[in-house]
């Protein structure tokens, strides 16, 4: 055993110790400053180090070797950097003096310094380095356990107090006695950064290495993170110059007065900086700089680079400029989460144009043939060019059609802006709708001209085209539904619409219908599409029923000479249009016509059939609505042995239901025997508006002239007589009169005013009930509050008039629903 | 605490992890163990015998196991509160997570609250593999640049290079051991063209215990998985490396993962060690030390190495304080330096012990990290090898390489002091851990008693106590040691161990002087300031006895043991009174003065303890005495002690 008498270590022995060590590091921190250390040994040096400290000498050795590097700094290091600091670097640097000397001469002698900045600057930390590493053990005890800053830290930081923090000493008399060797570096790294920004090429690598030295020393040798002198002195100048600089750049730019330019130069400024810091100083620094660059380039003039005639956004969005917009949005996302000004403009712009639209719709003139002929148009298949009346109607269509084109071009435009430019940009997007959704509602007739736009379509437009085509068709007419807000109005025209392509089968396809109107359930809710399912509903009920009634008649064997075949439609009141339904209502029922005994007799037989299965319904007779088909044979004309005259011809004829009646009085006439207007509406007793209609149908347009009028002339006028046309001929075997009806595609001025005072009416009791609703709740609501709800409740369906919620009220208070509270501010619910 | 898991929650946990077990899939953690080392580690826990568990964990039990009785060490240290193995054992890797059966178990079994913080501090988060650190320094090794450790660079046919390390390559591979130690001069290897990079670098990751990837192909890969595989399947065959595959295998089950990774590091450190013996230590070589100088070593050479330590032979001879300051005057003196017992009969030649090493391993420590990374002359490249002089006997020397490359420490306490000083200048934080808990089995053990050892004669040796029979190292050195370098640890361990044994040392004039350094080592000290190893030393006096008291009632016993002493001293004495106390304290003090008194004496003319009569049921106390028992006696032992601390305070003229 190893027991007698080991002392492993002698932890108090000699003082003299310390002297032959430090000599040996001493020596040793020599040969480190003159570059000798290769011949040196770590292992002795550090041993040495470790002895001393370990004998409790640290606090000796520590102060030894920081009085050892002071005295070297002074002797060897700071002499070459004052011999830099010349009365002419200062005063190009520090007092500046414009125009003294040549950039290329500045630029000389600036780098000159940080050259011996830099030199200095490197010896100095490879040494301190070096140094640091013999003397670990002392930092990582003794340092640490006294709280000293670690003598790496001490040594480094004489670098900062001996150099960079050292006085000009009067150099130069202009300058204030503050300034210090640090100030001159500033100076002459923003001097060169500022010349590279002008074009200039400057070494690079050297500020970076310039760079890396502020970032490696500290205010105070505590070495606080956040305190590297890169961070409290040079970063903070470093800004304040570059914000110096591109405010004159920014107003260089704004007398230039070109956006563009504006835009591609900020872009490449942003990217130059974030370069610069990626190279030249220290990328901590990126988003800082990228901050005043965007403040001073972007933010500042933005209103103004905005406006810039010629070239601002204005110009940007009328001509498409794509790529300007994109940047334009970037930069503005850079400095404006909200994005403000360009919503703004957008917003602006996006509502003149829809004015416009407006505006150009007004002049346009319709009438002109052509341009209705332009819009391709049939609309109104009685051919527009010769019945006056009629033309008005096609005239809307095709205005009604343009203005939505134009309006959904624009939405095109501004869609393409959207997805190209913007990034999808959610802000943006819900601005441009607003916008959207302002003008095409401030355009009073935008309801009807959307509901008319696709009737066009349901009608004619997708004829011939691919189920996806259809389907934009209808998202392009649900874009429009949904900017609506007066959604009462449109549901008004669409229902007025859907029920005349349906009764009077215009409808191209059932399909794309029932997908509209899906479309539209989802967009608006159910309670929106109720009636428009309720009249397709209809339809299939009664085609069922008119099958019912087929089988029903063959069934009873009573095959008739004159067999009527007869297709009805039942509609149920509350879902079709009161213009259907009411005119008939008001202006006469089938008892007010007389109708021609066949058709008497099966209608008596349809409705005995009706009321088998249905008792206590009560059918009443739509005549207006409803079409005839005759099929009539055109005996040949003797005297004529050629021509299509000379044989007998069969025609098959879609009149209306009046024309038919009309007709058939002329069954039993002779070639030259002439009823007159009175006689006939003796006979049929049909009202003598709808009279002259039916006659000038069948008795005006040359395709369909089965009656002869005289006079002819192109009005239907009491006292003109007809006759049958016995030498009517036509290439068809089908042929469609012109049904002229009431119910015409686009209303007139008065006719709207009509269905406004309609619509208002059905209003009036949608707001009183909703009033009741809120009230039969709340039980007590000032007024405001009523008013606003009212308005929430309702915003689905249109909005409101405050106006007209405050006559609800007062209406209601008179009807005694509702009183007014003893403070007169609120009002009560009366059950 | 942190949030305890409800008990149907572990029971099912338990049931999930006993199936796993069950069909193979997992190794237990915690296996059964009934061999007799393990019961005798066991059983040493049970007694909070540190030194021996010291022994028995670096002799390779499994800390982990359990017996019969699902017992592990650590339920059973923290179960007897032995606070101190408690830690140990966490250090050396015991397993206790929160969430698991044993864990569970073992929190709930703590004796004490201290303890139980204990263990819970040491939860699975801060509990890692006692290898992870050393396998991750493998790992980093392969993209490591500064300082260079590489000596073998690997050539792909795509022009890609690998720089790696010779020895670790020869230990972890039986075909690159077998190829370099023919052929030193090696330092390219070509990769077959036929096997992928891809393929490679995944044998790489595995050779130097990195993670393996679950994809094996790149991202930029220009290799389908099949061919990589391929690749991989040939190089396992030609380095004979099968394990490899297993790893490949289990790379999609995280726990089996897991598993896996330990094996291999634990193989790995096996084959480290095995080639470190194999080189290091075989090739080590013991010269004169003036012809060290002319030892040429070349690089390429059988062994690997990039680097000659040198560690002079300790020499039983002579007056260490010439021996040691000879070569160059600044060694540090770990050498013997007091007094050697027996004058040397002659002086003989000095010789130094040579071991290759390796600067992969080296660095490791930061002193070598940076020596190497420095510009210095070790850094410097040369026609030969560096011989680098450390400042430690070779043993020691070898220890500390032992640890660098295997992260194993086997330190005898003999050395461990002086490993201290080693690691502590290589700035090893861990093996200097190491070293202390070694040194902190100081007096544990088969030695533990206080008093029976009294008894034994210390003779001529002025500073030494009993312990110098029967412990290497002398508790001052100790202490000294933890004031210089800073060992918290062993300053507790210290004063918990003179506590132990006050009577023993209380009169020594070595000891009066160590309460002086003590007080000295606060600067600009004020009277009213503590002594913080008197501190120490009183709050472990008060655990010693305070248990004892605490049952006993202690103000009653003293009260009847002393107050007819006290009465008959006090006449004896009178001038020792102090005013105002109680009577008890009153009759305390003047029963100290009464206990110095002989105990001055005895030490002239003998010990105190010499006075081995023994009435019937009556034990001796301190001063002396009689007391009617145990409890009574250890009552008066307890204030004896503490007066005669007074009295030493007294003497020193410090305050505290």
């Amino acid at each position: 055993m190893l027991t007698t008498t080991k002392q492993p270590i002698v932890g108090r022995a000699g003082e003299d110790d310390f002297d032959p060590c430090w000599d040996l590091l001493r020596q040793a921190l020599i040969d480190v400053h003159e570059k000798n250390a290769g011949k040196l040994s770590f292992e002795q040096l550090y041993r040495a180090s470790y002895k001393i400290v370990l004998r409790k000498k640290g606090e000796l050795l520590y102060d030894r070797v920081k009085e050892f590097e002071e005295k070297w700094f002074r002797d060897h290091v700071m002499p070459p950097i004052e011999a830099l600091l010349t009365k002419s670097l200062i005063n190009i640097t520090l007092v500046s003096m414009p125009n003294s000397t040549s950039t290329n001469e500045r630029r000389q002698l600036g780098e000159k310094f940080l050259v011996g900045i830099r030199d200095s600057w490197v010896d100095h930390n490879t040494s301190m380095n070096m140094i640091a590493d013999i003397l670990m053990y002392l930092d990582r005890t003794y340092s640490t356990d006294n709280g000293r800053p670690s003598l790496w830290a001490t040594t480094i930081g004489l670098f900062r107090d001996n150099i960079l923090r050292a006085g000009l000493g009067g150099l130069v008399d202009e300058l204030d006695q503050a300034s210090v060797i640090f100030d001159v570096v500033n100076a002459v790294v923003m001097d060169l950064i500022n010349l590279e920004r002008d074009g200039d090429v400057i070494d690079r690598s050297l500020i970076r290495k310039i760079v890396n030295m502020l970032e490696m020393l500290y205010e105070t040798n505590e070495e606080v993170q956040d305190e590297r002198l890169y961070l409290t002195v040079f970063e903070p100048a470093y800004l304040a110059n570059s914000r110096r600089y591109y405010q004159s750049e920014c107003e260089k730019l704004l007398r230039n007065g070109d956006a563009a330019e504006w835009l591609r130069h900020t872009q490449r400024r942003l990217a130059e900086e974030q370069t610069r810091c990626e190279t030249t100083i220290s990328i901590s620094t990126a988003d800082k700089i990228a901050e005043v660059v965007q403040q001073e380039l972007i933010s500042a003039h933005l209103d103004e680079f905005l406006a810039m005639e010629g070239s601002g956004l204005r110009s940007m969005i009328d001509n498409d400029r794509l790529e300007d917009l994109a940047i334009l949005y970037q930069l503005i996302s850079r400095v404006d989460p909200k994005k403000e000004a360009l919503k703004r403009t957008i917003q602006s712009r996006v509502r003149d144009l829809g004015l416009e639209i407006e505006q150009e719709l007004k002049k346009t003139d319709f009438s002109v043939p052509q341009t209705a002929a332009a819009e391709g148009d049939e609309a109104a298949p009685d051919a527009p060019a010769k019945a006056q009346p009629l033309n008005q109607a096609a005239q809307q269509t095709a205005a009604a059609i343009k203005w939505v084109d134009d309006v959904l071009s624009l939405k095109d435009k501004f869609d393409n802006f959207h997805v190209n430019c913007f990034d999808e940009d959610i802000i943006i997007q819900s601005a441009v709708t607003r916008s959207f959704s302002e003008f095409i509602n401030q355009f009073n007739r935008s309801s009807e001209y959307v509901s008319l736009f696709i009737d066009d379509n349901l009608k004619r437009g997708i004829r011939g085209k691919t189920e996806a085509e259809v389907d934009t068709v209808l998202d392009k007419a649900i874009v429009l539904v949904r900017y609506l807000t007066d959604r009462d109005m449109f549901e008004r025209y669409y229902q007025k619409h859907l029920a005349r392509r349906l009764l009077q089968g215009k409808s191209e396809s059932h399909a794309a219908e029932k997908e509209m109107i899906s479309r539209m359930k989802q967009e608006m809710g159910s309670h929106f599409t109720s009636k428009f399912e309720g009249m397709f509903k209809d339809m299939d009920l009664s085609r069922d029923l008119t099958n019912g009634y087929r089988e029903h008649i063959r069934g009873l064997g009573q095959v008739e000479q004159h067999r009527v075949d007869l297709n009805i439609s039942v509609l149920t009141t509350n879902s079709w249009p009161p213009e259907v339904m009411g005119r008939s209502a008001q202006e006469g029922t089938l008892g007010d016509c007389t109708m021609p005994p066949e058709i008497a007799r099966l209608r008596e037989s349809f409705y005995k059939y009706y009321l088998k299965d249905r008792s206590g319904r009560i059918l009443t007779w739509v005549v207006t609505a409803g079409t005839a088909e005759l099929k009539c044979m055109f005996p040949k004309v003797s005297g004529k042995e050629t021509g299509p005259l000379s044989k007998d011809r069969r025609y098959e004829l879609t009149v209306s239901t009046y024309g038919m009646i009309v007709l058939l009085l002329f069954n039993d006439l002779g070639p030259d025997e002439w009823l007159s207007f009175e006689e006939i509406q003796e006979k049929t007793n049909i009202p003598p508006q709808e009279l002259s209609r039916t006659l000038a149908s069948v008795s005006l347009a040359a395709k369909a002239r089965v009656l002869l009028k005289n006079p002819m002339s192109k009005q239907v006028r009491p006292g003109d007589k007809f006759s049958y046309n016995a030498s009517f001929v036509s290439k068809a075997i089908k042929i469609k009169a012109p049904i002229i009806n009431t119910t015409s595609k686009v209303e007139g001025d008065e006719e709207r005013k009509e269905t406004e005072k309609k619509n208002d009416d059905t209003r009036k009791h949608i707001i009183d009930a909703a009033i009741v609703r809120i009230m039969k709740q709340r039980k007590t609501l000032s007024h405001a509050n009523l008013v606003s709800e009212v308005i929430t409740q309702l915003a689905n369906r249109f909005k409101p008039d405050v106006s007209m919620v405050k006559v609800r009220i007062e209406d209601l208070l008179y009807r005694e629903y509702l009183e007014r509270d003893e403070d007169g501010t609120s009002y009560r619910y009366l059950a | 605490m942190t949030a305890t898991i409800r008990k149907d929650e572990l029971e099912a946990k338990i049931k999930e992890e006993k199936e796993l077990i069950r069909s193979g899939e997992l190794r237990e953690e915690n296996p059964l163990d009934t061999s007799p080392e393990f019961q005798e580690f066991l059983e040493a826990c049970r007694r909070g015998d540190l030194r021996r568990c010291q022994e028995l964990i670096s002799s390779g039990v499994n800390i982990n196991s359990k017996d019969q009785f699902d017992y592990t060490p650590l339920i059973i240290a923290s179960l007897c509160g032995h606070y101190e193995l408690v830690q140990l054992l966490l250090e050396s890797g015991a397993l206790a997570d929160r969430g698991t059966w044993v864990g569970e178990r073992t929190v709930y079994n703590a004796l004490n609250d201290r303890i139980r913080n204990l263990l819970v501090s040491y939860d699975f988060s801060k509990s890692t593999d006692p290898l992870q650190e050393w396998a991750s320094h493998l790992t980093a090794l392969l993209g490591r640049k500064t300082p260079k450790t590489a000596d073998l660079t690997v050539i792909t046919s795509s022009g890609v290079t690998f720089d790696l390390h010779r020895f670790i390559l020869s230990a972890r591979s039986p075909y690159f051991y077998k190829k370099l130690v023919d052929a030193p001069e090696t330092t390219t290897w070509r990769l077959p063209a036929t096997i992928p990079v891809d393929s490679f670098t995944f044998v790489l990751r595995y050779l130097y215990l990195g993670d393996l990837p679950r994809d094996v192909v790149g991202p930029d890969s220009t290799s389908t998985e099949e061919e990589v595989f391929k690749g991989i399947d040939k190089l396992c065959k030609q380095l004979e490396i099968e394990k490899l595959w297993e790893a490949v295998l289990s790379a999609n089950d995280r726990r089996l993962a897991r598993q896996r990774y330990q094996d291999e590091v634990a193989r790995a450190q096996r084959q480290v060690e095995e080639t470190f013996r194999g080189t290091v230590l075989k090739h080590k070589m013991v010269v004169d030390t003036d012809k060290v100088d002319k030892i040429k070593w070349p690089h390429h050479n059988a062994m690997f190495a990039d680097c000659i330590l040198r560690a002079d032979v300790e020499e039983d001879v002579e007056d260490g304080a010439v021996t040691t300051e000879s070569t160059n005057g600044i060694g540090i003196p770990v050498g013997p330096h007091a007094v050697a017992s027996d004058p040397a009969p002659a002086k003989k030649r000095k010789r130094s012990a040579l071991y290759p090493v390796h600067k992969a391993f080296l660095i490791r420590s930061p002193y070598f990290e940076t020596m190497f990374s420095s510009q210095f002359l070790e850094a410097q490249e040369t026609e030969h090898l560096h011989i680098i002089k450390m400042d430690c006997v070779p043993e020691v020397l070898e220890m500390v390489l032992n640890f660098l490359y295997t992260e194993k420490a086997d330190i005898s306490l003999e050395l461990a002091l002086d490993l201290l000083y080693t690691s502590d200048m290589l700035l090893l934080d861990k093996l200097k851990t190491k070293a202390a808990q070694a040194i902190s089995t100081l007096g544990s053990g088969s030695n533990v008693t206080v008093t029976v050892d009294k008894s034994k004669a210390k003779k001529e040796n002025g500073n030494g106590k009993e312990e110098v029979e029967v412990e290497p190292i002398n508790v001052y050195d100790v202490i000294r040691a933890a004031w210089d370098l800073n060992v918290q640890r062993l300053e507790d361990f210290v004063a918990r161990y003179l506590a132990d044994r006050l009577e023993d040392y209380i009169d020594e004039a070595d000891f009066s002087e160590l309460i002086q350094e003590s007080a000295l080592r606060l600067k600009a000290r004020q009277e009213t300031d503590t002594i913080e190893l008197l501190d120490d030393i009183r709050y472990y006096l008060n655990e010693r006895f305070r248990l004892r008291f605490e049952d006993a009632g202690v103000d009653d016993m003293l009260e009847q043991n002393d107050t007819e002493l006290a009465q008959q001293y006090q006449r004896e004495v009178p001038q020792d009174s102090k005013d105002g106390e109680t009577d008890v304290a009153y009759a305390m003090g003047v029963a100290i003065d009464a206990a110095v008194k002989p105990k001055v004496g005895a030490n002239s003319a003998g010990d105190v303890g010499q006075l081995t009569g023994e009435e019937e049921g009556a034990v001796q106390t301190l001063d002396g005495r009689w007391a009617e028992d145990e409890l009574a006696a250890d009552a008066i032992n307890y204030q004896v002690l503490l007066d005669r601390i007074d009295a030493m305070l007294e003497k020193l003229k410090l305050d505290a």
